[in-house]
This record gives structure tokens, C-alpha cells and sequence, in this order.
């Protein structure tokens, strides 16, 4: 019998010898063989017209990934994405919101008292507010899904990759980047394309700074509230903040973390494609009912909690400074006065938005007992709240811990809690140093 | 006739591939993906930001980076 | 009584691999029209005739040897579980390069049918596409398919019933890699089948890869050693 490592013996020594006649390696010649086979195949089998017409996904490529119109373009699209997804949410959002007001004056009066309050405050203040977020949520998911299913992320790759080389990233880890828009957890899962070890540890790691679906209820909430003249521009600022802190991250991950060479960038280009309208709703229904889940689930669990928290000690004002909540909030919050939101209120939405960010909202929705529209009102007045402060609570939302969700996939993708551990550190320290410079600076600067 | 390596030519520019330098996972992959010798490839353009380049080959589009190019020998082949 | 059945759904990258998988099981997983859109395995069922077939939809491949960890679990289900039914999903209007595939897993002997999807846009661009020839030429079944608009899916399941049945082993295909490396094959052949592992697969098949310096079957020589 013989062992396999006279077979290995024997193929070194075949391979020294044709290298000796070709030149080349084998797997050259092989692969060279089979494309020779194949054409042969194709000879007999396929006709091509005379002249090949110029497919429209070649023309359009011209424009699209144009040496001068390629970035002008991109960041249209990314600009187009958003501004379609507030334009078009804003009014559905109003009728959502009446919807729950509705109900909510008649919950007000169901007995015994204490059920009325956990409807009226505690459900509907809490989970209505966020479901009240069901458009422009889902909207957002919509774009996403044209720009998949068109062809656009492959030329996004291709236009980002020279500068995402440039911070020792991969034109390939902006797709999920980009992914990263609607949720971070499929965003995660497709750094498995990259071959990279390194290069796909990085691209993970920065993906939560990309702002998920999750998060655009707080900003929608705040920017209405504080900057009603500007309040596209101000959600439109916090992805391009994340996307700014992402870069930043990666070239300092690159260069002190994980040092190395970057993988190659080979990629297809596929042609465009018409988005199908069953298509693009198959894939806002498949994102968008992880939301609805956890609005049935996560946030109702933590709004149930919140109201009770709230009421408890028995007797005590709803929601006031002595409840349980209040207890808890007040021994958070000397955390965040530096930053400017050092209310309780604040540290316990906060605190819960550890679970899944929406019960940034759910939460403070609960404590203030008032629907979105109000809800954004009584955080001016009861927390005296400047435009500054939100501003930094808003960067703090966007930066700080990825969700619960998102923490074990990173798990499960990277096989160690060492990256989640790593990944919430960082995040931590991040949310908090640009908070707290933003509500520093703009004070000095009297924007306060 | 005209060598030259796949990363000096401009776009619109043809040629026939003579050699696919390189080693270890790129070379492979390039050679995978049908970039082998006596195939023709036409440069169809460069990315906004000078690199990578995208070319036509085998009938499909294909980008890499000029890095990757500049393994890739051709034989320009005129118009 | 009901038969059961293990299929694999492999191609390149973003060649409908998905679609199909939907088709036939009548789920909603992910499409996405760029490559790299599926990254793990997803299996599903369905029933046709007395047939309860397990569909396994893989992320897509260029070749059998593999680099990212998409491409791992593919090819690694493909080399190692061996479903008893491969169906190749070809891009129609990009035959050249997906074929690279379907010749590579011909050579592994796999049983294998090819399904031709994007006919429409093959068609859109003036291809005219001889089936019977393809189908003759590499000694497979090839079923022409639009699976965005779930054509051809009945064809496909018929083939696949079919093939199931038919008791003669895949035939294989044999390319010339010239004289001095079929040479080379033929030697390392014949060392090859006197060992275990040409039980599993075919002995050129192994030679070609070790001669491509195929890091996996390289490994599976140097493990084999210990015992
Ligand atoms: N025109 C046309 N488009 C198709 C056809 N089948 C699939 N598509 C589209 O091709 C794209 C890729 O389809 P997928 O099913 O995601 O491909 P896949 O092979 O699973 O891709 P990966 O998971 O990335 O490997 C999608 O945009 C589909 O809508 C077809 O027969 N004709
Ligand atoms: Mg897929």
C-alpha cells in the first residue's frame, strides 16, 4: 500500500517538471485548458450576433460610474434615499400617530386605574411611539432594496474603493456598510464575502457605527422637536457622522489593531436590472417584520417594565423623581452631565436602549406618557433641553453599544466575545468623548 | 506587436492576454475568473478615483486594481 | 411511499441560485442582484411525484477551490456532503465563465444537471443558445429556465426525478490538459487509486487538483497520513 505522502512526493516532483517546460504553473495551464474547452464547447453551441448591440446596462454605466459623475452620484443616491424616505414618511407617520391618540383618550378611561395607566401610558406611550416609526422605517428598507436588487452596490464598491483603500478597507466591506442603513445584522453577515481575515474583522467591527433602521426614531423625534427648520439635514448629518467615525476607526484599527496587507479587489459588475415591485416588497416585508417583532416583544417587554418601575413605589407620582425609575435614572445620569443630558430621564432611556434602540424612544415615550408629536415637546420643556443638548444626544444614541441582537452575531461571526466585548468598549468611549466635545465646543462657542 | 501590462492601458484600449503573473489566492482568483492567456480583454474605463479599472472580458465586466493589473500582460491589438 | 432526496443548488455569484431555491420551495429568502447576496446554507423541501427532495441553496462560487467563508461552506458542502443531485445554475447570458464551474464539478463526478436560467436576457442580447449541443457536450441534462418569472421550474424537477432514478453513474468528463500534463495525471492517477481516498473520488479528479495545488485536497492527502 502506498502513502499518501509518496503521492504528495510524486506531485511536487510533477510540478517541478512542468514548471521546467511551461514556465507556468499548473493550476495556469489547467485553468487555461478548461476556458480552452469551454470555448470549444461554445463555438458549436452559441451564436452571438454579427455586432453586439451596446446592452442599456452598459449606457447607463457611463453615467453612472463616470470618471467626474461617479461620486457627484453616489452621494445623490444616498442623499435621495433619505430625503425620500422622510418626505414620504412624514405624513403617514401624522396618521399613525392620530391613530394612537385616539385610542389612547379612550384607554384613559378603562377601570380599574391602574390598567388604564398601563395602557394609556405604558403601551401606547411606549410601543405606539415606536410603531408610529413602522414608515419610515419600512421606507427606508424599500430603498435599500432598489438599490440592491438594481446592481448599484457592486458600483458603489467600485467607486468606494480607492479611498476605502486608503484607510486599509476594501471596496467590497462598503457593501455592508451600506447594508449596515437598514439593520447591522445582515450588514455583518455579509463580510463573509471578504477573503481577508483582517480586512472582514475591521469591516465588522465598524459596522455598528453604521446607522441602522433602529435608530432613525430617535433622530426623527429630536431633529422634529429641536430643529424643525433643518430636520432633514440633521438626520441626513448623523449618517454621514457614522460613516466619518467608521472611516476614522478603520484606518486607526488598521494601523494599530490589526496591522497587514489588504486582500485583493476582484469583483464582478452585474448588468443592471429592473427592481421588480414583489421583489422590493418581499425584501421590505422579510427586513421590516424583525421590526415589528421586536415591537411586540423586546420593546413591549421593556415598556411594561418601564411602567412599572415608573409606578412603583405604590403611590408614588407616575414617572416622578422618588419612583424606582427615578432611583435608577438618577444614580446613571452623573455619567452624562458632561455631555449635557445628565437628566434621569435621559440615563434610563438610555440604559434600556442597551436592549434594541427603538426603546430610546419606547422608553422615554413611557415616562412622559404623551404620544410622538407631543413627546417631542415635552422633552424640550420638561428637560429644558437646547437644541445643543439633543443634538449630542443624538450623536450619543447613534454611537454608543450596538444592540443586543447585533452583539451576537458578532459573536457568532468572529467565534469569540473578545470582538463584542471589543466592539461595545470602544463604542462606549466613542458615543461619550463626542457627546461630551460637541456639547463642550458648542457651549464655549454660545450655541448653547 | 505592443506589450504591455493590463494596468497601462487606457480605457477603450484591446488586447489579447499573454501572461497572468502573480502567485498564491489573487493569481488564482484571476485566473478563476477567466482572465487566462489568448483571451481578449478591452479596458472599458477607470473608477472616479483612478483605480480600480474595469474591464470587459470573456463577456461580462470585471473590476481589480491596478495592483492586481499590472501582473497581467497583453498584447495590444489595433483598432 | 414516499422517496427522499438531497439536492444542491451551486453556480457563480449571483446567478439565480436563490431565485430558484424560491421557486421551488415556495419560500422568500434573500435576492439580491449583486454577488456575494446568500452566505450561508438554507435548505428547504418540496414534494414532486413520490419525490420529498431537500433543497440546499448554497452561496455562489467561481471555481471549486474556495478563499472566502461563503465560498467554503459551498464548496465544502458540495466535496463533503455529496447531495445525491447537483443542479448548476448557469447565467445563460454570461455561459463562458459560469461553465468554468460546471466543468470543474463534472470532473468531480458529480451528478449533475444544468440549469440555464436568464434565458430572457441571453435572448434580449441577440444570443441563440443550442441546447442540445450543450447538453451533448458536457453529458448532462441542461434545462433552460427564467426563474424571475418561476419558469421552468416543472422542467427542472422532471429532470431531477429523472436523474434520481437513472442508475448508471455519471459519466464524467475528461478534458485534455495536453500531453505533457496528462502525463503528469496519468502517473499521479495511478499512485492515487491505490490509495483510500480514491474511494470517495475520482482518481483523476484528485490528481488534477493536487496538480492545481488545491489547498483542501492537499490537506485531505497530508490528514490521511496520521492513521
Ligand atoms: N432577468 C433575469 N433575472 C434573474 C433571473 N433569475 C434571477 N434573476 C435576478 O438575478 C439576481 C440574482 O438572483 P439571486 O437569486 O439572488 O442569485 P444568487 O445566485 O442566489 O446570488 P448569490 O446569493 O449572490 O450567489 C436578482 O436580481 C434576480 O432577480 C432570470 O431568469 N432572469
Ligand atoms: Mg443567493
Amino acid at each position: 500500500m502506498l502513502t499518501n505522502e509518496e503521492i504528495l512526493r510524486a506531485k511536487d516532483r510533477a510540478l517541478a517538471h512542468l514548471r521546467s517546460i511551461y514556465g507556468d504553473d499548473a493550476e495556469t495551464i489547467i485553468a487555461d485548458r478548461r476556458y480552452g474547452f469551454i470555448s470549444g464547447v461554445l463555438k458549436d453551441v452559441v451564436k452571438k450576433p454579427a455586432i453586439e448591440r451596446l446592452a442599456w446596462s452598459d449606457k447607463i454605466d457611463r453615467v453612472i460610474v463616470n470618471r467626474w459623475l461617479g461620486i457627484p452620484i453616489f452621494l445623490a443616491v444616498m442623499y435621495g434615499m433619505f430625503q425620500f424616505t422622510f418626505t414620504l414618511s412624514a405624513p403617514l407617520m401624522d396618521w399613525i400617530s392620530a391613530g394612537f391618540d385616539f385610542i389612547a383618550v379612550r384607554a384613559v378611561g378603562i377601570s380599574p386605574e391602574w390598567l388604564g395607566s398601563l395602557i394609556g401610558n405604558g403601551i401606547i406611550g411606549g410601543v405606539g411611539t415606536v410603531l408610529t416609526f413602522i414608515p419610515p422605517i419600512f421606507l427606508l428598507f424599500i430603498a435599500i432594496a432598489v438599490l440592491e436588487d438594481s446592481g448599484y452596490m457592486a458600483r458603489a464598491a467600485f467607486v468606494m474603493d480607492r479611498l476605502m483603500h486608503k484607510v486599509g478597507l476594501h471596496g467590497r466591506s462598503f457593501i455592508p456598510m451600506i447594508l449596515g442603513f437598514g439593520c447591522n445584522i445582515p450588514a455583518i453577515m455579509a463580510t463573509r464575502t471578504i477573503e481577508n481575515p483582517r480586512d472582514r474583522l475591521i469591516t465588522i467591527l465598524i459596522n455598528p457605527l453604521m446607522s441602522c433602521g433602529a435608530r432613525l426614531p430617535i433622530y426623527i423625534l429630536l431633529a422634529g422637536a429641536f430643529f424643525p427648520a433643518y430636520r432633514g439635514l440633521v438626520v441626513f448629518s448623523m449618517y454621514l457622522i457614522g460613516i466619518i467615525l467608521a472611516i476614522l476607526m478603520a484606518l486607526i484599527f488598521r494601523k494599530w489593531l490589526l496591522p497587514g496587507p489588504i486582500g485583493h479587489f476582484v469583483m464582478e459588475l452585474p448588468p443592471y436590472r429592473l427592481p421588480t415591485i414583489t421583489g422590493v416588497l418581499v425584501h421590505m416585508w422579510e427586513r421590516g417584520k424583525h421590526f415589528l417583532i421586536k415591537a411586540g416583544t423586546i420593546i413591549a417587554g421593556v415598556v411594561v417594565l418601564v411602567w412599572l418601575l415608573s409606578s412603583m413605589p405604590w403611590g408614588v407620582q407616575y414617572a416622578g423623581p422618588d419612583s424606582w425609575i427615578g432611583h435608577l435614572g438618577r444614580f446613571i445620569a452623573p455619567i452624562f452631565a458632561p455631555c449635557g443630558f445628565g437628566q434621569w430621564q435621559a440615563a434610563v432611556s438610555l440604559f434600556f436602549g442597551f436592549l434594541a434602540k427603538e426603546t430610546v424612544v419606547g422608553t422615554m415615550g413611557a415616562i412622559f406618557a404623551v404620544k410622538e408629536g407631543s413627546l417631542g415637546t415635552a422633552i424640550a420643556s420638561q428637560l429644558s433641553w437646547t437644541p445643543l443638548v439633543a443634538f449630542a444626544f443624538m450623536v450619543f444614541s447613534l454611537l454608543y453599544v450596538p444592540c443586543v441582537a447585533t452583539i451576537a452575531t458578532i459573536k457568532a461571526e468572529t467565534n469569540s466575545w473578545k470582538w463584542p466585548a471589543f466592539t461595545i468598549g470602544y463604542e462606549l468611549a466613542l458615543a461619550w468623548i463626542m457627546a461630551a466635545l460637541i456639547y463642550q465646543i458648542g457651549s464655549l462657542l454660545g450655541l448653547g | 506587436m505592443a506589450t504591455k501590462s493590463l494596468a497601462q492601458m487606457r480605457p477603450k484600449e484591446r488586447g489579447k492576454i499573454t501572461k497572468v503573473g502573480g502567485s498564491g489566492h489573487t493569481h488564482r482568483r484571476i485566473l478563476d475568473m477567466g482572465v487566462v492567456p489568448s483571451t481578449e480583454v478591452t479596458v472599458e474605463r477607470v473608477a472616479p478615483l483612478g483605480d480600480p479599472i474595469e474591464i470587459k472580458i470573456k463577456g461580462y465586466h470585471l473590476s481589480l486594481r491596478k495592483e492586481e493589473a499590472v501582473q497581467i500582460y497583453v498584447e495590444m491589438i489595433e483598432r | 411511499m414516499t422517496k427522499k432526496l438531497n439536492i444542491a443548488l451551486v453556480g457563480n455569484p449571483n446567478s439565480g441560485k436563490t431565485t430558484v431555491f424560491n421557486n421551488l420551495t415556495g419560500t422568500h429568502q434573500y435576492v439580491g442582484n449583486w454577488p456575494g447576496v446568500t452566505v450561508e446554507k438554507k435548505e428547504g423541501t418540496c414534494r414532486y411525484q413520490d419525490y420529498q427532495i431537500t433543497v440546499a441553496d448554497l452561496p455562489g462560487v467561481y471555481s471549486l477551490t474556495a478563499y472566502s467563508l461563503d465560498e467554503i461552506i459551498a464548496r465544502d458542502f458540495i466535496v463533503e456532503e455529496k447531495p445525491d443531485v447537483v443542479v448548476d445554475i448557469v447565467d445563460a447570458g454570461n455561459l463562458e465563465r459560469n461553465l468554468y464551474l460546471t466543468v470543474q464539478l463534472l470532473e468531480m463526478g458529480a451528478r449533475l444537471i444544468v440549469a440555464l436560467n436568464m434565458m430572457d436576457e441571453a435572448g434580449g442580447r441577440g444570443y441563440r443558445i443550442d441546447l442540445e449541443h450543450l447538453s451533448y457536450h458536457l453529458g448532462t441534462p441542461v434545462v433552460p429556465m427564467v426563474a424571475s418569472r418561476n419558469r421552468g421550474t416543472q422542467e427542472l424537477l422532471g429532470q431531477i426525478a429523472r436523474i434520481a432514478e437513472s442508475r448508471v453513474p455519471p459519466s464524467g468528463l475528461r478534458i485534455d490538459y495536453g500531453r505533457e500534463v496528462e502525463e503528469e495525471i496519468e502517473k499521479l492517477e495511478d499512485l492515487i487509486s491505490q490509495s483510500a481516498l480514491s474511494r470517495l473520488y475520482p482518481a483523476r479528479w484528485l490528481a488534477v487538483k493536487l496538480l492545481e495545488e488545491d489547498e483542501e485536497v492537499t490537506k485531505k492527502f497530508k490528514e490521511g497520513n496520521v492513521d
